[in-house]
């Protein structure tokens, strides 16, 4: 490492970034605990308070902030093939833009268990 | 003729050493392993027509979930002082704060530890929940079915087979019934014998009225001419029945104890995709986290040998900890709070 000898701390940068950590962890538990108008809302408040948390990790703590460009080359690749996955996969598993025939799990699933049971012991 | 200065030579490639390159290619390749986790979470629960999100149901522990994100939060930042203190050479601080991290990456596992233990205890792992009332009553008959086959395999060691086992069963309690004059052991032995016997015609006639779907009340004997009848109709058995009964056998004071482990069944729509997703994510996790401890372990163990030619080491080990740690940042607001 050639910073061996001329090594600047950046222990100042460090414990402010734990603080911003631990104040963000709060703002997610108080947004839990807190009754907001909607399910929507916490969801979005929480993702991004969290999102805020992984840049301060990875901008400090992993020093992706004193790092020259190679991280855009080694990191834009992987951040597009992942979030691909779950692209390629809403049409078909996250989103209902088809009729379903046969009715999934559901309140309808359990009235066709039961009627069938009723079915079976009227057999009896 | 004066000799050309020799040009310096070049670094080819990314200015970085091969072994930091290494691990944030690694790095990629674990973003991806994530995120596909994460992102098929999102997408099951976009899919689904509903999702537990009752912590009672689920028995999620946010508070412990929140503790685990400080523990992991205070852990990093331990790290990136234990790398700080190796290259301003104070070595046995940086010795000092790389065990602060290692106990408390131990803290994590012991607390995700108490969260297992309680889905374990309340049986809320994948393909064990049932998301209807018959599928309730069913496993309520399952359990109950392994508790007889344990206590009688306990009694009576010989036999193998459930048949012989009652039979055997039966056969000592009647000698021990017609033997006059029993001694105190003897006594004592007809006593849990016939518990036995009692607990086990209770899980027959449970089982039979779940599995000809006919209430608690409608007498078993009867059982035999119901299902000679054309057109029957008896109120079918549910789930409140069921679970009452399993409460009855638990107080009472002879079946009780040798009932226990048994406990009523109450069915969680969805339970089964919300335990896969769950113990999938966290269980990964925590195998990412025992690796770190390892890593951990191995530097500890340089001692006072530790020196500033490890700083690369323990960057590298740094780096996996942060991504271990960024992984819990999302998994904590998307399994324990939305």
């Amino acid at each position: 490492m050639s910073d061996h000898e001329q090594h600047d701390s950046h222990s100042a940068a460090y414990w402010r970034v734990f603080w911003a950590l631990c104040g963000f962890t709060v703002i997610s538990v108080v947004a839990d605990l807190v009754a907001l108008p909607s399910k929507f809302m916490l969801g979005a408040i929480v993702l991004a308070v969290a999102t805020a948390k992984a840049l301060c990790v990875m901008m400090y703590f992993m020093h992706l902030k004193f790092e020259r460009a190679w991280k855009y080359l080694l990191l834009a690749p992987t951040m597009i093939i992942a979030a691909a996955l779950p692209v390629a996969l809403r049409p078909d598993i996250g989103a209902h833009y088809y009729v379903q025939d046969v009715k999934q799990l559901g309140a309808d699933y359990q009235e066709h268990l039961e009627r069938t049971a009723a079915h079976s012991a009227g057999h009896h | 003729m004066t000799h050309a200065v020799a040009a310096p030579t070049l670094k080819m490639g990314i200015p970085i050493s091969n072994a930091k390159l290494g691990m944030w290619l690694f790095l990629g390749t674990e973003i991806m392993f994530f995120t596909a986790f994460i992102g098929t979470y999102i997408v099951m629960r976009m899919g689904s027509l509903g999702w537990p999100t009752d912590t009672h149901v689920t028995h999620i522990n946010i508070f412990l979930g929140g503790t685990n994100t400080f523990v992991l939060i205070v852990s990093s930042y331990f790290v990136v002082v234990s790398h700080d203190c190796l290259l301003s050479h104070q070595y046995a601080k940086a010795w000092k704060f790389m065990l602060f991290t290692l106990i408390l990456g131990f803290v994590f596992l012991s607390i995700k530890g108490v969260e297992y233990t309680g889905k374990f205890q309340h049986d809320i792992l994948p393909g064990h929940i049932p998301e209807n009332n018959l599928q309730a009553m069913d496993k309520v008959v399952h359990q109950f079915g392994k508790l007889m086959d344990r206590r009688l395999a306990a009694a009576f060691p010989k036999q193998s087979k459930r048949e012989d086992q009652k039979t055997e069963l039966d056969n000592r309690i009647k000698s021990l019934n017609e033997k006059s004059g029993r001694s105190p052991a003897e006594e004592q032995e007809l006593k849990s014998m016939s518990n036995l016997a009692k607990l086990n015609s209770e899980y027959v006639s449970l089982k039979e009225h779940v599995r000809s779907n006919l209430a608690l009340k409608v007498p078993l004997a009867n059982f035999d001419a119901i299902r000679k009848e054309e057109h029957a109709s008896y109120d079918p058995v549910n789930l409140d029945d069921v679970n009452k009964k399993v409460e009855e056998i638990l107080a009472d004071k002879e079946l009780g104890p040798l009932a226990s482990g048994l406990g009523p069944a109450h069915p969680i729509l969805y339970g089964n995709l919300f335990a896969s997703n769950y113990f999938l994510m966290t269980g990964f996790h925590a195998i990412h986290v025992i690796i770190g401890l390892f890593m951990f372990i191995l530097v500890l163990m340089k001692g006072g040998r530790l020196c500033v030619d490890d700083a690369i080491l323990v960057e590298n080990i740094g780096l996996y900890w942060h991504f271990v740690d960024l992984v819990w940042i999302f998994l904590f607001p998307l399994l324990y709070i939305i």
